[in-house]
């Protein structure tokens, strides 16, 4: 029998304890936003979080989060309005989108801990996850919305007000995605930098 | 020129012909049929002059026609009488947004309003046509039918908007879903729902102009996908999310997980031993079935079968399985090299065929004032979807239904049948989101072994590979090798040229009746193994040798990877165009320039290519001002500039697209840092512009990953990177500084999907030349190499 709380409720189901949380999560509980990509926990798209950290879930063993608070992408935020999901949808991330709940999900651990993440600290947290259509400009453009949309929901919180946060997509012409790569080399022995968050 | 998307088009041809025998005896014309189909407008081409005939004749209405389905669209829509339109989309949704640029070519000449659009992704079924999603073709092959539909939509609607508010047709306008005549208006479902009845002759048809450019109100604006929201928040429903409905599995069964056991190599191989002693210790093991195939997909293959997938990977790494090895296995990447190198020192007939042929240029490079020869290579490349291969298969009364993402259904389906030994029309396939496509999903062999063992069970099969399994399972890009030599005159210019490129050919290897004559006399080929090396330049008398490199075929079937040949042909062209330049003594873009003449076969065709290559000399400007070129002969030690070009897959349909590259090279380490990339695309009219910079943005890192960090070795039955440990795709970390720009144009959409892939890999190349002296001619680049080239000279 395997015990926790999933997005806010309790559940308990009988399950070998050695499956992965992944498959708990999209087969015993039918959770499929959560992703199935690489099996070793280096692509990061079965991202959840497991008691408030991102946590891979494709190696973990349901029996390591027995008793814990457990939150998939469909639960991240009532009616999907997370500023991470909003920044999304604003920046038009997704490609073929498979990645997206594991990234989502990432960044949002992230953005727990850093509400202003720089340009730099935002590659690094994302650098763990593999976007293989290789939307990384719209990615990390749109965490950095996402910071500044949480900001504003603050604001408005505080001030009493709703604010409606303006639609920006990019168009036709020219753009600089961001300044933060000219520090980054191209090197055979990057593997140590994957999950690093 | 025969190309694989003509043939595919007599192949639909043929097709209908079968279906519908009126149109054997001389009557091929084809209509357009509006009528009234389950309360709905429903807008289809009509397949024949006899149909079309019938519903004119008031033997048959139009509604009539419609509701016996004669109709042959390769898409159609319909509009509700709550003003909803529905769109049919027969393409595969990979991450390309596809149903939004459709939907957007039909809104504009219907004149409705984006937001009223549902879009509906269809399970196969001939009167689609032929079903691929592929080459980048879609917005170019759907602009004019698509754009003629939704014109005739919308006269459609006036006319009958007009009669209903008893106005004249010329007083009235539609605009944003109504036909307007001053005060009055209607909206589309209101004219829907009073009836809606008109055909349209093919002469009728053709006379209706579409909108010119200044009149555009959605093709080139900003506007959001359709798909976006639903893959923000995990709802978007992939392959491999996908489950049979209770009451399905009521009537059918519950269904069982599988994963597959792959033999050692692809072909020949059988087993010898099976032990599931510890196997059948994990919870949910239920048994391991061995596949027999009359399709030859799967030789030797096993499956283990459990309540689960979690149980059957799990069981399955616990199977122990001996096999008799086939001979496949033993070949190795270096023997299929080698066998490249052999074909393209003496390119013939035996091995291949022609795909340029303007005569022999041997004597007149032998005799050139200078010569440059050179050869270049590429290793394998995995496609690594980041969903990994799956399908969901069962029988319900003969009729079996197939579930998993793919971009051919055509194909898969009669794959299937074989395999199953059913005749095609029992085999349905069901689309679903695609979780990467990239080309490895234009194959359907992984619905294979779901269906043999749902078969062989009598209930519903899900097969999942894991990501191993999916990359052993690869249809790789095959490695390839190329040769290519010419002569330059005294004054520098280039007078003949051979090219020769050795590569399994992904077409012999899938569906062999597709292979065409490309030159008159010139013998069949794979023009995907092929293409690019029939560039836009004039270098003289050309001839360019497609060779089948069979060793290939025996170890693995050879795929198509986005972009396919170009990602191996430019490789070799765009850097021999560098290395005539170094020899000329003159600036590698200028003397580009000075190739792109425009003239003979490459002044292009209207509509698809008008212009050529001086569209090819506009963004090669442009690109040139943007980066920065001019400062290229002063930059800091070590650094370099390199440019390169493309125009997509095929000369058929050309996309414009110019590319430098500045970048960094550390001595010490080989490691190359990008700088920056700058790329100028002319790809026509945009029918969704932020899709279209997503493709290129994506297009583009696909390219820096391939020249830089993919790439792996075929060896013992399979490629020796199979994981994320040993196979690194381009993470956000090592994503260059890129600054894109699309030429403003109203030219006719070509495709988006591919062209950026395969240009960064030769600009790259020559901004290493540039920089340190050293040319890469085999890819990937790895520090490795590089640092190897720099201490030999």
């Amino acid at each position: 029998m395997a015990n926790f709380t999933l997005n806010g409720k309790s559940v308990s189901l009988e399950v070998d304890p050695q499956t992965p949380l992944l498959w708990v999560l999209r087969e015993h509980l039918g959770l499929t936003g959560t992703k199935f990509g690489c099996g070793i926990a280096q692509c990061g798209a079965c991202t959840v979080h497991l008691n408030g950290t991102a946590a891979r879930t494709c190696v973990l063993p349901v029996l390591a989060a027995e008793g814990g608070d457990i939150v998939t992408i469909e639960g991240l935020a009532e009616n999907d309005d997370h500023p991470l999901q909003q920044a999304w949808v604003e920046e038009q991330v997704p490609q073929c989108g498979y990645c997206q709940s594991g990234q989502i999900m990432q960044a949002a651990n992230f953005l727990k801990h850093t509400p202003n993440p720089t340009d730099e600290q935002i590659t690094a947290a994302m650098a763990g996850n593999l976007c293989r259509c290789m939307a990384y400009v719209r990615i990390h453009r749109a965490v950095k919305r996402a910071a500044a949309i949480a900001s504003e929901r603050d604001t408005a919180q505080v001030m009493g007000q709703q604010t409606e946060a303006t639609a920006a997509t990019a168009g036709v012409g020219t753009f600089d995605p961001r300044a933060t790569a000219d520090a980054v080399s191209h090197s055979a022995a990057e593997e140590t930098s994957h999950g690093k968050v | 020129m025969a190309r694989f998307e003509d043939t595919l088009g007599r192949h639909q041809r043929a097709q209908a012909a079968t279906r519908h025998p009126s149109s054997q005896h001389g009557i091929t014309r084809r209509g357009f049929l509006i009528g009234s189909v389950a309360g709905s407008a429903m807008l289809a081409f009509g397949v024949s002059g006899a149909s079309l005939a019938a519903a004119t004749s008031n033997k048959a209405s139009a509604s009539e026609t419609l509701s016996a389905g004669a109709f042959e669209p390769t898409m159609w829509y319909a509009i509700g009488t709550d003003g909803t339109i529905t769109i049919h989309i027969t393409k595969a949704e990979m991450g390309q947004h596809v149903a939004t640029s459709l939907a957007r070519l039909v809104i504009e000449e219907l004149e409705a309003d984006l937001a009223s659009v549902e879009i509906v992704y269809v399970d196969s079924d001939p009167k689609w046509g032929y079903m691929i999603t592929g080459g980048s073709w879609s917005v170019n092959h759907s602009y004019q039918p698509l754009s003629q539909a939704g014109a005739a939509g919308r006269i459609a609607l006036i006319e009958a908007g007009a009669r209903q508010m008893g106005v004249s047709v010329e007083s009235c306008k539609a605009r944003q879903g109504r036909v307007i005549s001053g005060e009055q208006s209607l909206g589309y479902g209101e004219i829907v729902a009073a009836g809606l009845e008109r055909s349209f002759t093919e002469d009728e048809l053709a006379a209706i102009e579409l909108k010119p450019a200044s009149e555009r109100r959605v093709l080139g604006t900003k506007g959001n996908a359709l798909d976006v929201p639903p893959k923000t928040n995990g709802q978007a429903v992939y392959g491999i999310d996908y489950t049979l409905p209770a009451e399905v599995e009521a009537r059918v069964g519950k269904t069982l997980h599988a994963r597959p056991v792959l033999p050692p190599s692809r072909f020949g191989c059988k087993v010898t031993a099976v032990d599931d002693s510890e196997a059948s210790k994990v919870i949910g093991y239920r048994q391991t079935i061995e596949l027999k195939d009359p399709s030859g997909m799967c030789q030797g293959w096993l499956a283990v079968i459990a309540d689960n997938f979690s149980a059957a990977m799990r069981a399955t790494d616990l199977l122990k399985v001996e096999w008799s090895k086939g001979d496949s296995y033993h070949i190795d990447e270096a023997a299929i090299q080698a066998e490249g190198q052999r074909l393209v020192s003496t390119p013939s007939r035996d091995n291949g065929s022609l795909m340029v042929d303007q005569g022999d240029p041997s004597a007149l490079i032998e005799g050139a004032a200078t010569t440059v020869e050179s050869t270049f290579t590429t290793s394998s490349v995995l496609h690594f979807t980041l969903e990994p291969a799956n399908a969901l298969a069962y029988e319900e009364e003969g009729q079996w239904h197939v579930h998993c993402g793919n971009q051919q259904q055509s194909l898969l389906i009669p794959l299937v049948a074989k395999a199953l030994e059913v005749e095609d029309g029992k085999i349905t396939h069901h689309q679903l989101y695609l979780g990467g496509g990239f080309g490895r999903r234009l194959h359907g062999d992984y619905a294979v072994p779901a269906a043999l063992a749902a078969k062989a069970l009598g209930r519903p099969v899900k097969m999942i590979f894991t990501r191993p399994d999916d990359s052993r399972f690869d249809c790789v890009r095959s490695p390839s090798v190329q040769r290519v030599r010419s002569g330059l005159d005294t004054d520098g210019r280039v007078v003949a040229s051979e090219h020769a490129a050795a590569a399994g050919w992904p077409t012999a290897a899938l569906m062999p009746s597709f292979l065409a004559e490309a030159v008159e006399g010139g013998g069949k080929l794979d023009s995907f193994s092929i293409s690019g090396a029939d560039h836009w330049y004039n270098v003289g008398t050309q001839r360019v040798w497609a060779q089948q490199n069979k060793v290939a075929h025996e170890a693995f079937v050879p795929g198509y990877l986005r972009s396919v040949a170009p990602g191996w042909t430019l490789w070799a062209v765009e850097q021999h165009i560098d290395e005539l330049a170094l020899a000329a003594k003159q600036d590698p873009a200028e003397f580009r320039l000075s190739l792109l003449d425009a003239e003979g076969r490459n002044a292009g065709k209207s509509p698809v290519s008008t212009g050529g290559a001086e569209r090819l000399r506009t963004v090669l400007k442009r690109v040139m001002e943007k980066s920065g070129w001019s400062e290229r002969d002063s930059l800091p030690e070590d650094t370099g500039m390199g440019v390169a070009l493309s125009f997509g897959q095929e000369r058929s349909m050309p996309t414009w697209v110019a590319c430098v590259a500045r970048v960094k090279v550390d001595r010490a380490t080989g490691e190359v840092k990008i700088e920056k990339l700058t790329s100028v695309v002319d790809a026509g009219t945009l029918a969704h512009p932020d899709g279209a910079m997503a493709q290129l943005e994506g297009s583009l890192l696909w390219g820096v990953s391939m020249a830089l960090h993919e790439g792996t070795e075929y060896r013992d039955g399979g490629p020796v990177a199979q994981n994320l440990g040993a196979y690194q795709p381009l993470r956000m970390h090592q994503v260059p500084q890129m600054d894109l720009e699309f030429i403003d144009s109203t030219e006719m959409p070509v495709g988006l999907g591919e062209p950026g892939t395969t240009v960064v890999a030769p600009a790259l190349a020559n901004a290493i030349q540039h920089a340190v002296g050293v040319r890469l001619r085999d890819l990937p680049m790895r520090p490795a190499k590089l640092k190897a080239a720099l201490t030999e000279i």
